[in-house]
Formats: structure tokens, C-alpha cells, sequence
């Protein structure tokens, strides 16, 4: 419960906040601190400065633009989890945001910083990896945007470079048979995952998958999109066999590794029941709202 | 407790329990470490220092909150409360009666987070099945009772108003 | 009764829902200082050096401590009682290490901050060592030894009766299986704690969570202090389970606090105590049982090895009760079990909630159930063809004394269930399984087991107690308050009960081995009825009675039959004064006292009494993921007498959830003597959602050795639920846990190894 001392800044415009983060390189930026502050407690990470970004007004903002949705860097997990247009227009964004961690974690922790983390069994990267949302990334000269899938780099590491701040998230809008599916695999409740799934299917009205996503998370050090296993669904109607033989895919091409939660054989034959969970889930999803109900 | 380090040290005022204070706080002293060094509110605990146990569960502005896991300074202008914040003039609030009748308390240290998580979740769903109430709390800890009492304490709240407001300041 | 046997409010809890309650970090003292201790960071290493220079040259630094500067560095331990295993551990290290966080120097500083850097200030000068962390291998003939004078059989324990060999050619069926149990944490919310002090009048004073107040002996022997130096005061624990049984931060504080002669308060960081802290003994179980056909047993086997870290703490008595209990709750006339705790480089292992009893549940009854199914008769009746009965022998040759109320607690369990649940998804299976354990209550009889308790009446009427009693949560301290006031008539909220200081109150023996109800209740009821007795006369001499038709209840003492003719207690204690009758009394409870066991048998007389239960569970496997959940559990214990059935429903509760735990969820991890589990998010104990609810059914036999003919309920519960729940798994999917936890990947394995037809027989989760 104790931290060592370090220089703390609290800017109040994203440019403040540029601006400290290339006058501390070592620093680092503070949002919901859950992940970052037990870190600096353990001695795992020693900023010699914080920029703490909560009083950056407008960093917080839900929107829908017609185009898709735009939700804020600052966005706290427990109002992704309530958020009326949220649950609407993403609802497994909702989905996703409630089974992270604990109540208290929630409360305080941000979409931005989950991101920017970057766990290899997060929900959040995995869930922007399969929505194939894009990131919106702001230096101090500059701003760019990222997609998701190139965004995740390594083990904790992203593309975000020291001196940039991640400003907000862009999902784009699915079209009117689209269903999503979580399928995750914990040993308690609001743990890390050891596999889970994400899979976004939309259907046109012969039932036929217009569009078909999925993203693996736990299977190596970031979320994965399995490309192979999603074109085998395209163009066709969604069989049980067929997301069957498309999970089977996705086992041949994972090649997680062993360590002290679960063995690379067990993280392969998990890739594969819940990837296929989490594509059945998304297919019954969307064939409901394709006939108006659910 | 801890040595005179005056630099770095801000000004720090919020609402505890609603009751104003001011302190002069660290960047890098947590709230916890405030609350219970600088303020004597030992009744904030320490269990894990990763978010994980609750024990250090505070409301800030209402909502449940890891109190290790945020610097004091964020706490400025704001209001804390603790579970000595629940009892009001006309005694224990609801959950701590439920609590005490049903021995949903063993040894007691996760008993303040608990209640307070519980006190946040009733005043945003009034009348919960047990399963809902399983899932508010499976973020806060116990080794002690196997939680049935605690659900069944509130359950037993379950439909109560929440607490009216204060009639202290 | 009034008061005992209802479920009465407990005075702690009142505090406790205010947040009201001072635990051991939560005590200040002006000029306290912060302790921290630095920690091997590699698990066998010899200490070339320590330089402390820079340390003690930072700022806020008030003493940094080394070896050479502990008065007396070692704690001497003879765990057995019987001289068998004596050791002497250091209280820090000096030339070698032997576990991954061992500490080997103090420091106290004005600020935790301060004190931290101080710690990564002292530069230590290691040369790692190669270690013995696996039990077989260091039972191997040519194994490394943990410590250079004696090899790695820290105690070796025998029980023997009858003859094995005419056993088995009895046999019909036997079955043999090796049994595994893990290396498990208490995982206590409250992390260990203390703040140490010299009072104004030179007395080292700990205050610190502790489950035995007693240790200022150890302490003070440690300061080379007279024992009447040092005062240890436990004040509520936020758990113990045994954790807390060993001395934890109390030499250390106690040390820091000595040298500075400014008070230095001491929290471990909960990484800390996972990483150090010692932990249940991992068993390895060899077992193999014979039994007729028409379902006898006649003969268990067994060997029970124990990784007893690099010092043995209670690692000896551990495998004591392992050994005592290892055949279970059941006659079996030929017996051979080998019990030995064995020392490793792993982290130290030492008492917890069970005790060992709690480990070998898990191998008894899995043998049960693979028996009865060889025999082909349904297991609940094949256990009740071999149930004990109260006058039968346990393999030790000791007659149960008390009732056994084993058939009646299996129905009652079984029963609960109702009807079967239907399972969640295609891809799952239900399946339900039940488990009986005995566990003992008491220490070991040649130890020689005594509690204190001070009873005295205040003018007014009201009571006080005073017993050093340790409060761990499980309500140790209210329930005298409730024996007292049953017995005195004094109202239960005119009982003021000061426990756990060892300068002001009687000593009672720590809380621990199941023992206080049974010894510190038996105290004060003594105490209670001995106060009673000499204050009867006066009371029946102002009330022209006999004394035996007096009654006290309500903080009166009435007559029989007369609710005209009462008094109030106030006035009959007045008249004790003037009277000159005393209105206090100190008695001293002795349990049962009897000479060591023979140590080549095992024979003898060893527990004082045994608790006996019946866990019933249902669970549902999926079996694409291997995962399973509990959907119902019941867990039945005869308790004797309940003397606050709230607080014992509660015990039943708590202590099947830790089980649960175990059985499913928690595993410390080691990989060459690191420890991998030092995070308390990879350290998995239930949650709310993890655990149905357990419902605690306590039948009351009206025998047992505690106050009111209760028994003991505080570690029982905790043995059940692995063996249940492994045979429900069985039930549901037709593989055998062999090994805890019974994680998913285990059950898959096993699913996985069946399904491409593996072998005839059954396939079981390793």
C-alpha cells in the first residue's frame, strides 16, 4: 500500500498531457490505475512520474455517429457495462466489460488503459481485435489511427510509443443480422482468461454469413484473428458442422505455450470449443435479429 | 508514522463520511495509506494491494472503489465513505443489523467492504435474487463465512428504501 | 437452557459490522516505527556476506539487524513432545538460506517508504546452492541433504496392529492407488501483523494477530529475557487457520522494538506471505486396502509422505494426526501406516485448518468408494458394514469413548440433496458423491493440555471474564461469555470478556488443534460452576431456601417453584462482601493426561476425542472443458451440543467452503523452490459465485468432551468436501481424481484419455 515518491502531474487538456509525457519520458500516464498502481506497489514498475489524465475533460464521451460508435479513452468498464447506447448498438462490449475483474476494478479502470496494457488475456483487446474497431492515437504534432489488429505487439508491449496518448476507440456499425459471441475459459469469475473467443457474424436475409470475425485471446501473447477459419464461413450458411470444422481450424493454427495456469495441448483444445462456442453464440445472435426478435 | 517529507505534499480536502477534512497528502500515498495513517480510519483495511480482496473497499462519490489502489490527491473535492458511514442518527443502517443478527460476520475483516459494496448494489437494484447478489459480491473475499450468511443478511434488505439522505452537514 | 444453544448475537460482531473492531495493523503508538524484513530472494544459497552499511546510512533509518545481532538466534523446537526431533531454527539466517524468503536481516525506519529502501539497500553476497525440492527424491538414498548433520527424515512415525499379511490373504478385493494433496495457502483476508513496544516499565509487549499468545516464552527466550519480560497481547484476528500458530511477525517486531526502544509496527505485504509463509503439508498417500466380499475391511496399507520444508514447526505432528486417522472413520483389524515428514528446500509447511487429518480424508475415502465399487455394493452401506461405535478401538488400540454418530450424519447429508439437478448445457454431466472423516479434537493427551479462566463478579452484578483465549473469528471469545452467563444467570450483555494478553489473563493454550471450546470452555464452565457453588450458600441463606432449589437466570437468583422469593445478584454479591465469601474465582481445566505412544506401534492413548461428519455434494461436469461446479452441498457434523448453533452452522460453513477450495481452486505452485504463486490474483480461493450454498447440518449426540458435552467443529469440515466431490466428478463422467486440485485441465486429460479408449480401467485425473 505503499508507493515510492514520484513527480505528479494533472493536466487538464490532452495537450498538457502530451507535453508532460515528453518532458518525462520515463513517465507514465495514469487513468484507472488498476492495473498500474498494484504494479508500482509490487515494484514491478517504477515511473519516476504519473500524468494523471482523469481531470482531462472530454475523454469520457459515448457517442453514436451514425458511422459506428466512438467511445472515449477514459471511459470507465463499468459504464461500458451500462451504457444505454453501448448495449444497444455493441452489446458485446457490454458483455465483455462486465466479467472484468470486481465491481471496485470496474468503477475505476478504462477502456484506454486495458488497451494500452495490453494482457494477453484481457477482454477488451480481444473484443476491439474481433469488432475490428480502430484506435485513435494523439502526439504531440500529430494524431493517427490504429486498427486494433496491429495495435497489439508483444507481451504487454503495443504501438502506442511513449510520448502518445490513446484518445478514444472508433467501432464501426454493424449491419442489421449481426450477432456477437463471448466464450471465455476462467477458473473463478472475473479472472484473467486462460482462452476466449470472440466472434462477430452477420447474416443476410437467406441466412447466408455476409461477414464473419473471430479473435482468439490467451493462445500467445496478443488477441489473434483467424482469417482461415472466418473465410470458411463467409458466402455460406452457418451449419453446426461448418463452425465446427472452422474451430478445428483455428486448433491447427494456434501455438500457445505451457506455463503455471495451463499446458499448450489443454490452451489448443480450449482455443478450439470456444471459438466454436463463441461463433454458435454470434450465429444464433444474428439469426434472431434477423427474424426481429431477441 | 512517516518521516517529515514535505515536498511533494499538496493540500488535500474531500468529504469523509460527510464530514470535511483536510490533509496534506504525498503524490504517491495512497488513499488507503491516508484514510488510515493520516486519518485514523482504521476501519479501511489492507488484504492484498492488488484489487483483488476488497477489504479496502471505500464509495467515492457512491461508487465502490479499490481504496489501494488510488492516490489520495485523486480524492480531492470528493466524497469517501466508509463503512463507519453507514449508521445513521437513528443507529446501524439495515445491512449491519442483518449482518450482526445473522452472523454474517466471522472474523469481520471483510465485513466493512462487504457491507459497502452491498450498500451500493441495493441502492441500484432494490429487490435482487440470490444470484445477483452472489454475483455483486464475488469481488469482495471472505475465507470465513462461505458466504451464504452474508447473502442471505442481505437478501434480507433486499426492498428496504436506500439510506434517506443524511441529516449531518 | 437460556442461553446456551441459541443463536445469540456475538459481542464481537457488533463491532466488527461498525468497522469498530483494532486489529493488529491498526494499533498506533506515537514514534512508531515501520519493520520490514529482508527476504532470500533464492531458495538454497550460502550467505558470503551481509553489508548493512548503506542501509543504515539512509534516511529515517533507526536500526538495521543481522544474525550476529539476535541475543539468542535460534527457536528450539521438539514439535513431537517427546524429544524425538529436536531442531533448533534460526530467527535469521546467518550462512545459508534454505527457502526462498527466509529472512535474513531487519529493518525499522520512520516510514514504510524509508524502511523499503532500506531494505533493497543491504547488499547480500549469495552463492546459490543446489536444493532438494521434490519428496522422493530426497528420500533417495543418495540425496542431497538439506541440512549438512542429519538426513532429510525429519520424523518417522509407525502404526501398527494386527497382521498385514493375514490381512490381504483375507482379501477378496484390493485396491491400491497413490493419492495426492497440494501445497495450499490459509489465505487469511487479514495479513500477518504486530506492533511491538518496550512498556515504562522495560516489558517487551507484542501486540500481534496471533493464534498463541504463549510464544512470549519463544520471544523472550530469543531477547535472552527472563519469560515475565515479555507480554504478548493477541487482540481479534481477521483469521488464523492455523497461519498464525507459528510465530509470524513477533520475534521480528519484538527484536526491531528491543534494539530501538521506540515502538515498530510490522504488516507483511500479502505477496510477501504467500511467498514465505509456511503452508499446508502437500501429502503424497500410498495406499492399498483389502476387504471381503461381503464387505469387511481387513487390511489398509499405507505410506504417507509429507514435504516438511527445510524446518520442521509442527511438520511432526502434522503427520501424527495424518497417521492416527489414516484409516478413516472404520474397524480394519490389520494396519500398517508409515507416516514421515520429510524436509525439502520448498517452502516451509506447517499447521492448517485439518491438520493432516485433513489429507488423508481424501485418500481413505477414495478407497471406500473404489472398493465398494469392486465389490459391487453400494457405497453408502458398504461404509456403514464398517462404521466405528463408540467402545471400538482405533488402530492405535484407544476406545472411542464418545458416541459415533456416523450413520445418522450420512443420511442426514445424503439427504439434503434432494432431488438431482438436471445439467446446464449438452456437453455436461451430473454426478453426486458424499465423504466421511473423523477428525480429532484436543492435543495430543502426553502434552499435557491445560486452560486457565478467571470468573469474577463486579459489585453491581455484572461479569467479567478473563481468559487468554485467542479470537480468530470463530467466536472463541463469545461463547464463554454464553457459557458464563447460562451458568451464573448473569444477562449476556452484562458479560465483559477480556481475552489474549499473557500478563493479564489466565493462559489457555492457543487456539488451534480444535481445542479451545474443549479446554477454555471447559475452563470457565468450571470456573462458572465453582463461582456458583460458593456463592450459593449466601444467596440461599437471604432467601431461606435450599441451595438446590435455587435458580439463577436474568441477573437474579430466584427460587424454584417461588417466583415471589428472588434477589437480585447485586445484592447477594454485596452480601458476599460483607461476608467475606469470595466472588472470583480462577480454575484451571486439565485435559486428558497420558503417556507418550509407543513409538514403534503407534499404540497408545493420542486425541482426547474425535468429531465425526458426512459431506454430500452434486456437481456438473462439462466435459468439452473439463470444468466443474458445485451445485449442492450439504455437510452434517454431530457437534455433540451446540452451544451457539449459529456460530457452529457458520464453522460448518467456513470450513466446507476452505475444503471446497482446496478440492478445486487453490495451489501454491513451486518450480525448483521458487514460489510462482505470489500474487494473490493467481492465489484462488472461492468467491461467492465459486460456492453454492452449503447447508451446515449439526446433530447434537448429547456426548462430547467439551463444555455441555460439545465437541470440537472448527477443522472438521475442511476434510469432506475434496473426496466428495472427486467421487461426484466420478459419478458424473466416470474419471477419478487422484490428485488436488481437480482443476479442468486434469478432468479433460482424463475425459480425453478415456475417450480414445485408454486402457480398461477406470482412467484417473493426475
Amino acid at each position: 500500500m505503499y508507493l515510492y515518491p514520484f513527480t505528479y502531474c494533472t493536466p487538464t487538456t490532452v495537450e498538457e498531457a502530451l507535453a508532460l509525457l515528453q518532458v518525462h519520458p520515463d513517465g507514465k500516464v495514469l487513468a484507472g490505475g488498476q492495473s498500474l498502481i498494484p504494479m508500482m506497489g509490487l515494484g514491478l514498475a517504477r515511473p519516476d512520474a504519473l500524468i494523471d489524465i482523469n481531470g482531462v475533460p472530454g475523454l469520457a464521451r459515448v457517442a453514436d455517429d451514425g458511422d459506428g460508435l466512438r467511445i472515449g479513452a477514459l471511459t470507465r468498464h463499468r459504464t461500458l457495462e451500462t451504457d444505454p447506447i453501448i448495449r444497444r448498438r455493441c452489446p458485446i462490449l457490454a458483455e465483455a466489460a462486465a466479467v472484468i475483474g470486481n465491481i471496485r476494478v470496474r468503477h475505476r479502470g478504462t477502456l484506454g488503459g486495458s488497451l494500452a496494457h495490453a494482457d494477453p488475456a484481457a477482454e477488451l483487446p480481444l473484443v476491439m481485435t474481433a469488432l475490428g474497431a480502430t484506435l485513435e492515437v494523439r502526439a504531440p504534432e500529430a494524431s493517427r489511427e490504429v486498427a486494433a489488429e496491429k495495435f497489439f505487439l508483444g507481451y504487454l508491449q503495443t504501438d502506442l510509443a511513449p510520448t502518445e496518448l490513446l484518445t478514444g476507440v472508433r467501432i464501426p456499425a454493424a449491419e442489421a443480422g449481426t450477432g456477437y459471441g463471448l466464450a471465455e475459459l476462467v477458473r473463478r469469475a472475473g479472472d484473467f482468461a486462460i482462452v476466449a473467443a470472440c466472434a462477430v457474424v452477420s447474416l443476410d436475409g437467406a441466412r447466408r454469413c455476409t461477414r464473419a470475425s473471430l479473435a482468439l485471446g490467451g493462445v500467445g501473447p496478443n488477441p489473434v484473428r483467424f482469417p482461415s477459419a472466418e473465410s470458411q464461413l463467409v458466402g455460406r450458411t452457418l451449419t453446426d458442422q461448418r463452425i465446427e470444422a472452422a474451430a478445428e481450424a483455428v486448433a491447427t493454427e494456434v501455438h500457445p505455450e505451457s506455463d503455471m495456469h495451463a499446458s499448450a495441448a489443454y490452451r489448443r483444445a480450449m482455443a478450439r470449443v470456444m471459438a466454436r462456442r463463441a461463433m454458435a453464440t454470434a450465429a444464433a445472435r444474428a439469426a434472431t435479429h434477423l427474424t426481429g426478435g431477441g | 508514522m512517516h518521516a517529515p517529507e514535505t515536498e511533494g505534499r499538496r493540500p488535500l480536502a474531500f468529504s469523509l463520511n460527510g464530514h470535511p477534512v483536510e490533509v496534506w497528502a504525498s503524490p504517491h500515498e495512497t488513499l488507503l495509506a491516508v484514510l488510515r495513517d493520516t486519518l485514523g480510519a482504521t476501519e479501511v483495511k489492507y488484504g492484498c494491494g492488488e484489487g483483488v480482496c476488497g477489504t479496502c473497499t471505500i464509495l467515492l462519490d457512491d461508487a465502490p472503489v479499490n481504496a489501494c489502489l488510488l492516490l489520495a490527491l485523486q480524492a480531492h473535492g470528493r466524497s469517501v465513505t466508509t463503512v463507519r458511514g453507514l449508521r445513521s442518527a437513528e443507529g446501524l443502517h439495515p445491512l449491519q443489523r442483518a449482518f450482526l443478527e445473522r452472523e454474517a460476520a466471522q472474523c469481520g475483516f471483510c465485513t466493512p467492504g462487504m457491507l459497502l459494496v452491498a450498500y451500493a448494489f441495493l441502492r441500484e437494484h432494490p429487490a435482487p435474487t440470490r444470484a445477483q447478489i452472489r454475483t455483486a459480491l464475488a469481488g469482495n473475499l471472505c475465507r470465513c463465512t462461505g458466504y451464504t450468511r452474508i447473502v442471505d443478511a442481505v437478501e434480507s434488505c433486499a426492498a428496504v428504501p436506500a439510506r434517506s439522505e443524511r441529516d449531518d452537514p | 437452557m437460556r442461553i446456551v444453544g441459541k443463536a445469540l448475537p456475538r459481542f464481537d460482531v457488533a463491532d466488527k459490522v461498525e468497522g469498530a473492531t483494532l486489529y493488529a495493523a491498526d494499533w498506533s503508538l506515537p514514534g512508531m516505527l515501520a519493520g520490514r524484513i529482508l527476504r532470500s530472494i533464492y531458495p538454497v544459497a550460502r550467505i558470503r556476506r551481509i553489508d548493512a552499511t548503506r542501509a543504515r546510512g539512509l534516511p529515517g533509518v533507526a536500526a538495521v539487524l543481522t544474525a550476529e545481532d539476535v541475543p539468542c538466534n535460534a527457536t528450539h523446537e521438539d514439535a513431537t513432545g517427546t524429544n524425538r526431533a529436536p531442531f533448533a531454527t534460526p530467527v535469521l539466517a546467518a550462512d545459508r538460506v534454505c527457502y526462498q524468503g527466509q529472512p535474513l536481516a531487519l529493518v525499522a525506519a520512520a516510514s514504510d517508504v524509508q524502511a523499503r529502501a532500506a531494505v533493497e539497500a543491504i547488499d547480500v553476497d549469495y552463492e546459490p546452492l543446489p536444493g532438494v525440492f521434490d519428496i522422493e527424491a530426497a528420500l533417495a538414498p543418495d540425496a542431497l541433504r538439506v541440512h549438512p548433520d542429519r538426513d532429510n527424515v525429519l520424523i518417522h512415525w509407525r502404526l501398527r496392529q494386527g497382521d498385514l499379511d493375514e490381512g490381504f490373504r483375507r482379501a477378496d478385493a484390493v485396491v491400491e492407488r497413490t493419492y495426492r494433496t497440494q501445497r495450499v495457502d490459509h489465505a487469511y483476508l487479514e495479513p500477518e501483523a504486530g506492533v511491538a513496544w518496550v512498556d515504562d516499565n522495560g516489558i517487551v509487549t507484542v501486540r500481534a494477530a496471533t493464534q498463541v499468545i504463549e510464544h512470549f516464552r519463544e520471544i523472550a527466550e530469543i531477547l535472552g529475557l527472563p519469560h515475565n519480560r515479555v507480554r504478548v497481547i493477541a487482540p481479534f484476528l481477521g483469521g488464523g487457520f492455523g497461519g498464525k500458530e507459528d510465530m509470524t511477525v513477533e520475534p521480528y517486531v519484538a527484536l526491531l522494538a528491543w534494539k530501538t526502544r521506540q515502538p515498530v509496527r510490522m504488516v507483511w505485504s500479502r505477496q510477501e506471505s504467500l511467498l514465505a509463509r509456511p503452508k499446508r503439508h502437500p501429502l503424497l498417500m500410498r495406499c492399498r486396502t483389502g476387504a471381503t466380499r461381503n464387505g469387511e475391511l481387513v487390511a489398509q496399507e499405507m505410506t504417507l509422505l509429507g514435504d516438511a520444508g527445510p524446518f520442521p514447526l509442527l511438520s511432526p505432528r502434522v503427520l501424527f494426526a495424518a497417521l492416527v486417522v489414516g484409516v478413516g472413520p472404520y474397524r480394519v483389524p490389520h494396519v500398517s501406516i508409515d507416516a514421515k515428514a520429510v524436509f525439502t528446500n520448498n517452502v516451509p509447511t506447517s499447521a492448517m485448518r485439518g491438520f493432516g487429518a485433513m489429507q488423508v480424508t481424501f485418500a481413505y475415502e477414495s478407497q471406500m468408494d473404489l472398493l465398494a465399487e469392486r465389490l459391487g455394493i453400494p457405497p453408502l452401506e458398504f461404509r456403514a458394514r464398517n462404521f466405528l461405535r463408540k467402545g471400538d478401538r482405533l488402530p492405535t488400540g484407544e476406545a472411542l469413548e464418545t458416541h459415533v454418530a456416523l450413520p445418522e450424519v450420512c443420511r442426514a447429508a445424503v439427504e439434503a440433496l434432494g432431488e438431482r439437478s438436471r445439467p446446464s448445457r449438452t456437453s455436461a454431466r451430473v454426478g453426486r458423491g458424499f465423504a466421511c472423516n473423523i477428525q480429532p479434537y484436543g492435543r495430543t493427551v502426553w502434552f499435557r493440555d491445560q486452560a486457565g479462566a478467571w470468573i469474577g463478579f463486579e459489585a453491581d452484578g455484572s461479569l467479567v471474564i478473563r481468559a487468554g483465549v485467542t479470537d480468530l473469528g470463530g467466536g472463541q471469545a463469545a461463547v464463554l461469555a454464553q457459557i458464563a452467563s447460562e451458568e451464573l444467570g448473569v444477562s449476556l450483555d452484562r458479560v465483559a470478556v477480556h481475552i489474549g494478553d499473557s500478563a493479564r489473563t489466565p493462559l489457555t493454550g492457543g487456539t488451534f488443534a480444535t481445542r479451545q471450546l474443549y479446554m477454555s470452555g471447559n475452563a470457565v464452565w468450571q470456573a462458572a460452576r465453582e463461582l456458583r457453588a460458593a456463592v450459593a450458600p449466601v444467596a440461599a441463606g437471604l432467601l431461606e431456601a435450599a441451595e438446590t432449589d435455587l435458580q439463577f437466570a436474568d441477573d437474579q437468583v430466584r427460587v424454584a417453584g417461588s417466583p415471589d422469593r428472588r434477589i437480585a445478584l447485586a445484592r447477594v454479591i454485596a452480601e458476599c462482601g460483607r461476608r467475606g465469601v469470595s466472588t472470583a474465582q480462577l480454575s484451571v481445566f486439565r485435559g486428558e493426561q497420558a503417556p507418550p505412544v509407543d513409538l514403534e506401534t503407534g499404540q497408545g492413548k493420542t486425541f482426547p476425542d474425535y468429531t465425526f461428519g458426512c459431506h454430500a455434494v452434486e456437481v456438473e461436469v462439462d466435459t468439452e472443458t473439463g470444468t466443474v461446479t458445485l451445485l449442492k452441498h450439504a455437510a452434517c457434523h454431530d457437534v455433540g451440543r451446540a452451544i451457539n448453533p449459529q456460530s457452529v452452522a457458520g464453522q460448518i460453513q467456513g470450513g466446507a467452503v476452505m475444503g471446497i477450495g482446496q478440492a478445486l481452486l487453490e495451489e501454491i505452485t513451486l518450480e525448483e523452490g521458487n514460489n510462482l504463486t505470489t500474487l494473490f490474483a493467481n492465489y484462488l480461493i472461492p468467491t461467492a459465485l465459486d460456492v453454492p450454498d452449503v447447508q451446515p447440518i449439526a446433530v447434537e449426540s448429547g456426548e462430547g468432551k467439551g463444555p455441555f458435552h460439545a465437541r470440537g467443529i472448527g477443522e472438521p469440515p475442511t476434510g469432506p468436501p475434496p473426496p466428495a466431490i472427486a467421487s461426484a466428478v466420478y459419478d458424473a463422467v466416470g474419471v477419478r481424481p487422484l490428485d488436488l486440485p481437480i482443476a479442468p485441465e486434469g478432468v479433460f486429460t482424463a475425459l480425453e484419455a478415456r475417450g480414445r479408449g485408454a486402457g480398461g480401467t477406470t482412467p484417473e485425473v493426475t
